[in-house]
């Protein structure tokens, strides 16, 4: 992967700030993000007993005794950060970043480190390196292209992602994660977007009759159904924003006669806790699934969201009984057996125009599913194109890391974050970019918009909706599909 | 001066090898404590084994992923490790020493694969370095021993070829021969507590990043706790 820097002019637009500079001031922290009000005396201190907890109660100790000893600073990893690569700025090198927090550690938590330490009497925390760390760790989009890339294998995004986890706990996160997350699980509605649950009753409502006129037979949003199989819960700002993704889903279920619902009572996946701390993501974790056993279906199912299908599947089991816990899955993956089994027709042809697949890093980096929406997309799609690399080697789309909800950085992450990636989309030249992912999508869409590139964004589902076919749909309506 | 050379050879060589040695099992030992720990904590015992033996082996012999980016680099990289563990393990000469003292022995490389190893890592090990000290994303990284490991490399191969390959008189011999000997004393005695420590902890890194992610159950309460943060607000 190469992408050239971005030039003069690119970079005062990406690296401008909207904040005021007296909050700045007052707040003792020079970052593009906002954040809210915290205690600034002190800061080095609080970082190191927040960090001494955190390595008492978790197992980031173990990998980072392991990281400080293999770490050889080969700079092989410069080469696959997608940021680094548009920035050209050595402190955007994965290791680089990675050291910050790797030096604190090795100098306050190892015993020659803090030995040689005391006896230089050098490389004690300061408020500057809270300040460097608190800039570096939110520059990353946490695509983990780097971890891969390692030769000695260490996981900078596991570097980071405990980065902003202590820095967090002394109250440097963005202010637009943390905000939403306090209203998920202490607001009044209760999910990320400050829903109100008669907003989303009569937002289904009104897509039920749509769908009802569009394809001549009755689908259905299920609300609250007790013992459905599936608990159906996407990110919620689908609600909002992905009308058709949803349309699309609720058609496959209807076409497949899959038994699911949705909970007036909490449907939000998005948990931000992955972007920022640890003991937030198990919160929301918890939440998700005291839900699935209140209303006793069989599993958990993500919509089309990367980070909440990752959060779900791999810490559902961490939170809530290891291999004794119910089972999640992500749409796509019981979309793609409907169709394996037979029981979801697509008209083959539908999309015409040249379309292309974005694979989200959190659903392909660990190879969990890349070859399964390729192959649904093949079945209507006639004009398929591959972006290069792909599957478990894919770009960020550049909002990754939960950068994409920090509205105030969208210069940053459709400049530099997302640099890379417009590369590969122009070189496509596809109409229809597939984004089967609600931060992708939104920033995809801001990207493409800033870049000029013309090209439409969409979720799997979104497609599937006009190709889906219908046992018993009026043939006028088959027709119609069929010709588009 | 064979006084001092034989004092290398003998009582140095045994202790210095044996702080290596010690000093390797002591990290693994270390980090499979750490392991069996976070292991028994993590609150989801399903690990993808199968991926971590995959990546591990990959990069072990990384003939796939190392040409995808930064070949020359990675060429260069991959020949002086083919050297650096090959000549000194599997060396007739070095080999007979073990057979003299501990009545041991293996395969030992033929004549012309040891020169043609060790001068590949002579050159592959001065390209490392001058590469480092040349290149700006490698030179914001370095620390003081990333420049330095290279060129202590390659002492012992540099004083070990003249020994066995080119006619010198016998000061210069003698000289090369301690040079030989101490440099890779000091090697030995480094490598537990540098970088190099990577020769032993690399293979198990997959392991311990694929086990890294799987966090123990429930730390909020316990954290909050140690934190004093418990009921305080999102």
């Amino acid at each position: 992967m190469r992408t050239q820097p971005i030039n003069e002019q690119e970079r005062e637009r990406a690296f401008s700030s909207v904040k005021k500079p007296e909050v700045t001031e007052r707040q003792q922290l020079d970052v593009r993000y906002h954040v809210e009000d915290h205690e600034v005396t002190g800061r080095p201190r609080a970082f190191l007993e927040a960090f001494a907890a955190i390595l008492r109660h978790t197992n980031y100790r173990m990998a980072l005794e392991h990281f400080v000893r293999v770490s050889a600073k080969c700079a092989r990893c410069a080469v696959q950060c997608p940021v680094y690569q548009a920035t050209n700025d050595v402190k955007d090198i994965p290791c680089y970043r990675s050291e910050l927090l790797l030096s604190v550690y090795r100098r306050h938590f190892t015993m020659s480190g803090s030995l040689i330490g005391r006896l230089t009497g050098t490389g004690h925390l300061t408020d500057e390196t809270v300040q460097q760390m608190a800039e570096s760790f939110w520059n990353c989009t946490a695509c983990r292209r780097c971890t891969i890339e390692c030769p000695v294998g260490i996981d900078h995004a596991l570097i980071t992602h405990l980065g902003r986890f202590i820095l967090s706990e002394i109250g440097i996160a963005p202010r637009a994660l943390v905000v939403s997350t306090r209203e998920q699980l202490e607001g009044k509605t209760g999910n990320t977007s400050a829903v109100p649950v008669p907003a989303l009753s009569d937002t289904l409502e009104f897509l039920e009759e749509d769908m009802e006129e569009e394809k001549g037979v009755p689908i259905k949003f299920p609300l609250d159904v007790e013992g459905a199989e599936y608990l159906f819960t996407p990110a919620v700002s689908d609600f909002l924003m992905e009308a058709e993704t949803l349309m699309g889903i609720a058609a496959v279920f209807a076409a497949t006669g899959g038994s699911w619902t949705i909970s007036t009572n909490y449907f939000d996946a998005i948990n931000y806790g992955l972007f920022y701390n640890d003991r937030i993501l198990e919160r929301v974790i918890r939440k998700l699934y005291s839900e699935t056993e209140r209303l006793k279906t069989r599993a958990i199912l993500i919509g089309e969201c990367g980070h909440a299908s990752r959060t779900a599947k791999y810490y559902v089991p961490v939170h809530c009984g290891g291999d004794q816990a119910k089972p999640v899955y992500n749409i796509m993956e019981y979309t793609y057996r409907m169709y394996k089994e037979g029981k979801l027709k697509l008209q083959p042809g539908t999309i015409t125009e040249k379309v292309t697949y974005h694979d989200p890093c959190n659903i392909a980096r660990q190879g969990w599913i890349v070859d399964q929406p390729r192959e649904l997309i093949r079945a209507f799609c006639s004009d398929v194109v591959e972006m290069q690399p792909l599957g478990q080697d894919n770009i960020c789309c550049g909002g990754g890391g939960g950068t994409v909800s920090i509205d105030e950085i969208r210069p940053y992450r459709t400049t530099v974050g997302g640099k890379a990636k417009a590369d590969q989309i122009r070189a496509t030249g596809a109409k229809y970019l597939i984004a089967p992912c609600a931060n992708c999508k939104k920033q995809l869409r801001e990207l493409v918009e800033d870049q000029e590139i013309d090209c439409e964004v969409v979720g799997l589902h979104d497609l599937i909706y006009k190709a889906i076919m219908f046992e018993g749909q009026p043939a006028e309506m088959q027709t119609a599909q069929e010709k588009g | 001066m064979d006084a001092v050379i034989e004092f290398a050879q003998g009582p140095l060589f045994r202790v210095t090898f044996g702080i290596m040695i010690l000093g390797l099992i002591r990290l693994v030992v270390l980090d499979l404590i750490n392991a069996v720990e976070a292991y028994r904590r993590a609150g989801d015992k399903s690990l993808a084994w199968t991926a971590a033996i995959t990546k591990t082996v990959s990069w072990l012999f990384p003939l796939k992923r190392a040409f995808t980016q930064r070949p020359v680099y990675s060429v260069i990289s991959i020949v002086f490790h083919i050297g650096l563990i090959l000549v000194p393990i599997f060396l007739l000469a070095h080999i007979q020493l073990w057979e003299a003292g501990l009545g041991i022995s293996w395969w030992s490389l033929p004549h012309f694969w040891a020169d043609l190893l060790t001068i590949t890592t002579i050159v592959t090990g001065a390209a490392l370095f001058f590469g480092r000290i040349g290149q700006r994303s490698a030179q914001a990284l370095s620390r003081t021993q990333d420049y330095l490991w290279p060129i202590l490399l390659i002492i012992p191969f540099v004083t070990g070829y003249i020994c066995a390959n080119t006619v010198v008189g016998p000061a210069t011999y003698q000289l090369s021969m301690l040079v030989h000997l101490l440099s890779a004393e000091l090697i030995f005695v480094l490598i537990p507590f540098t970088k190099i420590a990577h020769c032993v902890l690399m293979p198990l890194s997959q392991f311990i990043i694929t086990l890294a992610w799987k966090f123990p159950a429930r730390v909020d309460d316990k954290i909050c706790t140690t934190l004093k943060k418990k009921g305080a607000p999102v």
